[in-house]
């Protein structure tokens, strides 16, 4: 997939997605729904309305951000399926931060944006920390980063439920959930008025594309990552350690992670929960990057397109009696596809539409 | 006996000096704190580990195989999903939700067995024919059943969970059930224990002993060699992955109608990491299905052990308990786990035409 030319990525990407979407609605239409129904809710619920387009660029946002920390671990050839453990683990270091310091400093605007600074730096060095584990792991001991980072994921949803449900529980509250955050720690949406979502999400998510995009392509950093992803006995032989780039990589791509665990817990939520409870963003991310190629400024249409899809499946869930998890079964069906770009070279052979012989 | 059988006896025997181990230190806790360590180790515990370990041992094994024969199947736990699926959904189809006679339930267990065997030679086209990426389709094939199988369960019972079925009876088998211990635990327990076991055994004299098992190691250690030796590369992989999604459809049904009382779809589903528990269980018995049924019982003793320790009066939290499979597997990877995988793993293999 690496030797495939930009035209080429862009064609396997389309071409996966719509395969998936044709049997998404073929399945649709098997169990008995209405196929055409479904497509059109599918795309009402995510452009529709103002208040559809700001949900879904919303999901955006986060699929954006934990698209992008899969890219750099899978552009340096190491698989992160531990984001979204590294994304609960951030948004609760978050949480503890704004919740225990919010008594102590000042309430209104400048209290508010320090503690989402604060807040966010926690998430920050949580998410990286969570992650370097595996990195660690993988470096010294040989441990497989995939079945690790999968073990991390259910970890951190059990200890977080557990210290949520356990210590952050307000007295008689029935639900794990801690207390709500100040009302001043929040991000104002400006453009549209939507509780749970701000453009300036989507600015630091955009921002932080950028930054990888430059620290991957401009910086020694990132061509030492990339090179050791693409042919590791070369990085070795030029002077890159293997292991400690595996370490850094890691933890680079969990700090990312982390930040989209902490606007998770400012933008959207506003407290902390049952992590079971949350969306599947690290896994949903994980589609993201593999349809942009791994590359940070493809993650952007990627992450659009699945904020879309993710907006438009939970539109489906409230309004038809379709259930909503069939949107999650096509993101996996797109993986799916993407997985064999020999597929679609094969097939566009076949067809004549070109593709070169190997 | 080459090097790699060697270091398979070894390996084997670490696993076992490590669940000796382990057992001491129950043994050796239980005199410092005084633990009544004989209420921890009862025949009743071992009974519920050998169930736990059951679906993680039969998944293992064919995921096993299909990595010896150069697939890393790392979709198993997908596949479980729909074995669990289909295992609770085919009998409760079947007599439209009326009384399930144990007959329904067995046609459940093989109609899991068929469908994930279905399943899983879509998986080999793709990874083997289409040279797919084995590590991300088989992500997909986990994400297509935490998608799909909820979605099916919604189209079949309107929830994303079944509602209580009837599992398995136990089996008692007359005279062998009398054996002290031994009897308890293999021959008046489920049916699907003693198979578990069985199958294990079967599958370790095919892997050693028959000349199948020499193509199904030469194709993940040396496909070309293979290949000049005159046997289809591609036609061994395929027959692996299926055999990987067969046993993973069992060990899906093992866990919905098998142990459990049908199908749960919330969260991670039922099957909750069992798939990957099961890829560090064949890791961990170095791709020997023997050492791998006794890494699994080890993993099956760690899920028991909430039982276990609000037997003797430790009530620890469930969703801390519930977490000792994983953090075991952690310790697993780090400080035991490293294993030689299979030369080709992962390589697809071209014939040249």
């Amino acid at each position: 997939m690496l030797q495939a030319s930009v035209l080429e990525r862009i064609a396997i990407a389309v071409a996966s997605t719509s395969l998936a979407l044709l049997l998404g609605a073929v399945i649709v239409a098997a169990s008995g729904y209405d196929a055409v129904e479904f497509v059109s809710a599918l795309v009402y619920g995510a452009v529709g309305t103002s208040s559809n387009i700001a949900f879904m660029l919303r999901q955006s946002t986060m699929l954006i951000l934990a698209g992008v920390a899969v890219a750099i671990a899978f552009r340096a050839g190491v698989f992160n399926i531990g984001v979204q453990g590294q994304f609960i683990v951030g948004g609760f270091a978050t949480a503890l931060i704004i919740l225990f310091l919010a008594p102590v400093l000042p309430a209104g605007a400048v209290g508010g944006v320090v503690l989402i600074l604060l807040g966010t730096l926690a998430a920050v060095v949580a998410g990286g920390a969570y992650a370097a584990l595996p990195g660690l792991m993988k470096a010294y001991a040989g441990a497989n980063e995939v079945i690790t980072t999968i073990m991390l994921n259910f970890i951190a949803s059990g200890v977080v439920f557990f210290l949520v449900d356990g210590f952050l529980r307000p007295e008689g509250a029935s639900a794990p959930n801690t207390e709500p955050f100040p009302s001043y720690v929040e991000l104002p949406s400006v453009v549209f008025n939507s509780a749970t979502f701000s453009i300036i999400g989507l600015a630091v998510a955009l921002a932080t594309v950028l930054v990888v995009y430059v620290v991957m392509a401009r910086t020694r950093f990132g061509y030492d990552l990339v090179t050791t992803g693409h042919q590791e006995s070369v990085a070795a032989y030029s002077g890159v350690e293997p292991k400690r780039t595996i370490v850094t990589t890691m933890t680079f791509s969990g700090v990312v992670a982390g930040l989209a665990g902490a606007l998770f817990a400012i933008m959207i939520l506003g407290y902390y929960s049952d992590p079971n409870t949350f969306p599947r963003f690290g896994f949903d991310a994980i589609a993201v990057s593999l349809l942009a190629a791994n590359n940070p400024l493809g993650v952007v249409p990627a992450g659009l397109l699945f904020g879309g899809l993710d907006a438009g499946g939970q539109y489906i869930g409230f309004t038809l009696d379709m259930p909503p998890e069939l949107v999650d079964g096509v993101v996996g069906l797109v993986v799916l596809f993407v997985a064999a770009p020999e597929l679609f070279r094969m097939a566009g052979q076949r067809l004549g539409l070109g593709g070169e012989e190997r | 006996m080459s090097v790699a059988d060697y270091a398979t006896r070894n390996r084997l025997t670490v696993g076992v000096a490590g669940i000796v181990a382990a057992v001491l230190l129950v043994g050796g806790a239980a005199t410092l704190f005084e633990f009544p360590g004989d209420e921890l180790l009862t025949v009743g515990a071992f009974q519920r580990t050998l169930q736990a370990a059951m679906p993680i041992a039969l998944a293992a094994i064919g995921g096993l195989y299909a990595e010896k024969s150069g697939v890393f199947n790392i979709g198993l736990e997908g596949f479980m999903i729909f074995g669990a699926l289909v295992g609770a959904a085919v009998p409760w189809l079947l007599t439209g939700g009326g009384s399930i006679s144990q007959a329904d339930l067995w046609v459940g267990i093989i109609a899991a067995i068929l469908v994930c065997s279905v399943l899983a030679v879509a998986f080999a086209v793709l990874t083997v024919t289409y040279e797919a990426n084995q590590i991300v389709a088989g992500l997909a094939v986990w994400f297509i059943g935490l998608g799909f199988g909820p979605f099916t369960a919604t189209v079949i019972w309107g929830g994303v969970s079944s509602p209580t079925l009837p599992s398995i009876d136990n089996l008692t088998v007359p005279l062998l059930s009398s054996i002290p211990v031994l009897g308890r635990l293999l021959f008046d327990s489920s049916p699907l224990v003693l198979l578990t076991i069985l199958l294990t055994i079967a599958a370790w004299v095919v892997l050693y002993r028959t000349r199948y098992g020499y193509w199904v190691q030469a194709a993940g250690e040396n496909p070309s060699a293979l290949d000049t030796a005159g046997v289809d590369v591609t036609r061994v992989r395929y027959a692996t992955v299926v055999f990987s999604g067969a046993m993973a459809g069992l060990a899906g049904a093992t866990l919905s109608i098998g142990i459990g009382n049908g199908f749960t779809g919330t969260g991670a589903t039922l099957v909750d990491g069992r798939g990957w528990i099961a890829i560090v269980a064949y890791l961990f018995g170095n791709y020997n299905p023997i050492g791998t049924l006794l890494a699994s019982l080890l993993f099956g003793a760690m899920d028991m052990l909430q039982i276990q320790l609000q037997t003797i009066g430790i009530s620890l939290p469930g969703s801390i308990t519930g977490l000792f499979p994983y953090v075991a597997v952690l310790v697993v990877l780090t400080f035991i786990g490293y294993t030689r995988v299979p030369a080709a793993v992962g390589e697809p293999y071209d014939t040249e035409e």
